[in-house]
């Protein structure tokens, strides 16, 4: 036991601290863990050295120690960045061992927001791109990874000409499912403000890609629910009609050949469109009846609701 | 050839049973409470109360915390959490933030409250049917004011020169108003002498954080997500700002329609991730490897691909694979136990479990991620932990899907039991009216 002890209380380096033992009270604690020795010496060296606020490279490397074992400590990293800014430590090298916990711990955000702190002050995202696409190949639907990724493009600028489009539709060639490559791809274009929504070649242009994106592959909804948000947010000379779509749902799902329904999205935008005319609204029916009976029957009862909208505005009963 | 394809699946077939294994979960649960956890959860020693409270609250649902416990035992654990209180208000999240005597002026900032571990501390005390009696009320209602950020967003702790940290996060901002909920109820202007929170601000967070599909995410522009779909929800709920029946938006919902749109396409049929590739890039993986509707439609290119032929012929119905159906918590993922939580209980806030497919989720629940030796794991096949196994009985008991749980209260995450010693507690019914 002492033997494994060794690494701080033996250590004289630390022969000066009064380490802090963790105070769990005198019952019986709840989600008691059954700690390392290793976790249980550092823990208490962290925290006197946090009680007497020393700002050194030892208590640096304290620091990481305690990482490694629990990256989500919510306030080590905090007390990391002000000894790396109090002792001027090296930011660029901060950023290379980042590298290596945030390709080790995936699923931890501490890490994202202390990067977040260090590139800040850095002022340069130079290599950020590249090693973003680094964590991709780990998991390219990374949740935190995206998030700093938009943080990155507005405090880098790089809305335009930076590759980051690029990146998008690279990734999205390697799996046009990705959706959170989709929504990245919404927040380049339309993430700077109003007026993108009301740009004509813009909305165009997406409207093309998504439909291309489509005939790849019908069942994926990811580009079926961009160019409904298309519809819904353009605005302006840009607006989008949903009835403009019809033609374009019907080549997926046609009404006059209802074996033969190659997307139940094309389905459900068919459903929609056929929704707003009241004299449509028997096709609607007939619409959300393949949706709930053949083609989407998860959903069934989702489908069912959405009919019963439509006999909401009286529009159902010449089917009946 | 394309006979059988397209056949109609409706109705959702079959003599089905799922067997809840009440004893082992009771197990399971009672282990965590009475011995060690695991070392593996020592990266999530900072999250303690939040272990403790998982605990707690499943042998709550399970029925099965009082007949398990003695009286002193629970007193044991009321002082575990009241242990955890700040000296500034608040609760912490762990005991190893603690600077004890150590603590000064100084080096305070290392060893601040959590707005997790304070929301999970109330839920345990109510849990515990402590009367709240050693809360430092006042003082936790005037730290929380200090937890929110201008914009409206809360934060997880107070830092140097009083700045907010942790992530813009809807989970801070629905605990956030959690604790406002224990203390206030909804009391507006002052309580106690203390000022309301920005209450307002916080709704427009969650309304711009709605996305073009409907979902709610993080923050503006990020990705939809079922975890923070349901915080924004659950904000809203404990603010009082959901849309009435019958109305298709509020203060903090633009879109009912939209988002339950979003809600009811997390349902998914594919539960494993090799079941996300589309093997030839042409979408004539089999049924088994379905992308939700994908089996059921009749598939670009299936006519003239050996690859389409090869997938189909010989495999089982659509009928057979619709037995279980699971959540994800974004787009073309595969489903998780937690996000029949998150989604389960986004629909019941909206009122509107009943157009998800329950049955099949129960079959998903217990046939593929229920554990043999009790608990649930995150997908099929995978061990239990604590996390996945607190959310699928929230799940069964939030969809009314199993009868051996209590009910629990879709907003606070504990059961109405727990809820209803809450409301009845001197001080509450006093202060708030």
């Amino acid at each position: 036991m002492l033997e494994k002890m060794a690494k701080y209380s033996n250590a004289e380096e630390w022969a000066d601290i009064v380490p802090i033992p963790q105070d769990d009270g005198p019952g019986q604690p709840l989600a008691a863990i059954a700690y390392s020795d290793d976790y249980v010496e550092a823990m208490s060296y962290l925290r006197a050295v946090m009680a007497n606020n020393e700002m050194s490279e030892r208590a640096l490397h304290l620091t990481e120690d305690i990482i490694r074992m629990n990256p989500a400590h919510y306030t080590v990293w905090l007390y990391r960045s002000r000894i790396l800014f109090a002792t001027s430590s090296s930011l660029p090298a901060e950023i290379t061992w980042l590298n290596t916990i945030a390709l080790k711990y995936q699923k931890n955000y501490q890490i994202w927001h202390h990067r977040h702190t260090i590139v800040d002050a850095l002022n340069s995202c130079t290599g950020e791109q590249d090693f973003l696409s680094q964590m991709f190949e780990l998991d390219m639907k990374n949740y935190h990874v995206w998030s700093y990724r938009q943080w990155l493009v507005k405090r880098f600028d790089l809305w335009e000409g930076k590759g980051e489009l690029e990146a998008v539709e690279s990734i999205l060639e390697r799996d046009v499912r990705n959706n959170s490559a989709w929504n990245h791809r919404w927040y380049l274009v339309f993430g700077r403000g109003e007026s993108c929504f009301e740009d004509k070649e813009r909305v165009r242009r997406e409207v093309d890609y998504a439909k291309e994106a489509i005939h790849l592959a019908p069942q994926n909804q990811s580009p079926w629910n961009y160019i409904r948000g298309l519809i819904r947010q353009t605005k302006g000379p840009a607006a989008l009609s949903l009835a403009s779509f019809k033609q374009f749902a019907s080549e997926f799902a046609s009404l006059d050949d209802p074996d033969n329904v190659t997307s139940s999205h094309a389905l459900d935008l068919l459903a929609e469109i056929l929704a707003e005319r009241e004299g449509d609204a028997a096709d609607a029916a007939k619409a959300l009846d393949l949706l709930a009976k053949k083609y989407d029957p998860i959903r069934e009862n989702y489908w069912k609701y959405r009919k019963s909208l439509l006999v909401g505005q009286g529009g159902v009963k010449a089917a009946a | 050839m394309s006979a059988g394809r397209v056949e109609d699946v409706h109705p959702i077939v079959v003599e089905h049973k799922s067997h809840f294994n009440k004893p082992r979960h009771v197990k399971y649960w009672l282990r965590c409470l009475k011995t060690y956890l695991p070392q593996q959860y020592q990266s999530t020693d900072s999250n303690r109360t939040m272990l403790a409270f998982f605990t707690l609250a499943a042998l709550d649902l399970l029925d099965s915390l009082k007949p398990n416990t003695t009286p002193e035992e629970r007193e044991q654990y009321i002082d575990w959490v009241y242990l955890c209180q700040h000296p500034d208000g608040g609760f912490r999240g762990f005991p190893g933030s603690d600077l004890g005597e150590h603590r000064n002026e100084e080096n305070k900032v290392w060893d601040p409250a959590n707005v997790a571990g304070t929301y999970f501390a109330f839920c345990m005390l109510a849990i515990l049917e402590d009367d709240f009696g050693r809360v430092n009320k006042k003082a936790c209602l005037t730290w929380l004011r200090r937890v929110q950020r201008p914009d409206g967003s809360f934060g997880e702790t107070v830092g140097e020169e009083g700045k907010v940290e942790g992530g813009m996060d809807p989970r801070f901002g629905y605990m956030a108003m959690g604790i406002r909920w224990f203390l206030r109820g909804r009391a507006t202007g002052d309580v106690m002498g203390v000022p309301d929170v920005d209450a307002d601000k916080l709704v427009e967070c969650v309304r711009i954080s709605q996305t073009y599909d409907g979902g709610i995410s993080e923050a503006p522009f990020h990705e939809a997500h079922g975890g923070f779909t349901y915080c924004a929800l659950a904000a809203l709920s404990f603010a009082g700002h959901l849309p009435k029946p019958g109305e298709n938006s509020s203060a903090g919902l633009s879109d009912v329609n939209h988002t339950i749109a979003w809600l009811v396409s997390r349902q998914t049929a594919t539960l494993e991730e090799e079941d996300l590739l589309d093997t030839y890039g042409d979408e004539t993986d089999t049924i088994a490897t379905c992308h939700d509707a994908h089996s059921f439609v009749a598939m670009k290119g299936f006519r003239d691909t050996k690859n389409g032929k090869d997938s189909f012929d010989d495999r089982p119905t659509s009928n057979y694979h619709l037995q279980w159906v699971g959540f994800n918590g974004r787009c073309n993922k595969i489903a998780d136990t937690c996000y029949s939580w998150w989604v389960g209980a986004s629909l019941s806030l909206l009122d509107k479990v009943s157009l998800a497919s329950p049955d099949p989720n129960r079959h998903y629940l217990l046939d593929k991620t229920q554990h043999i030796v009790g608990g649930f794991g995150k997908v099929a096949g995978n061990p239990p932990d604590l996390y996945h196994s607190f959310l699928g009985l929230a799940a069964l008991s939030v969809m009314g899907l199993e009868k051996e749980l209590k009910p629990i209260d879709a907003t606070v995450c504990i059961s109405t039991d727990a809820c209803t010693h809450l409301a009845k507690l001197p001080w509450r019914v006093e202060n708030l009216g």
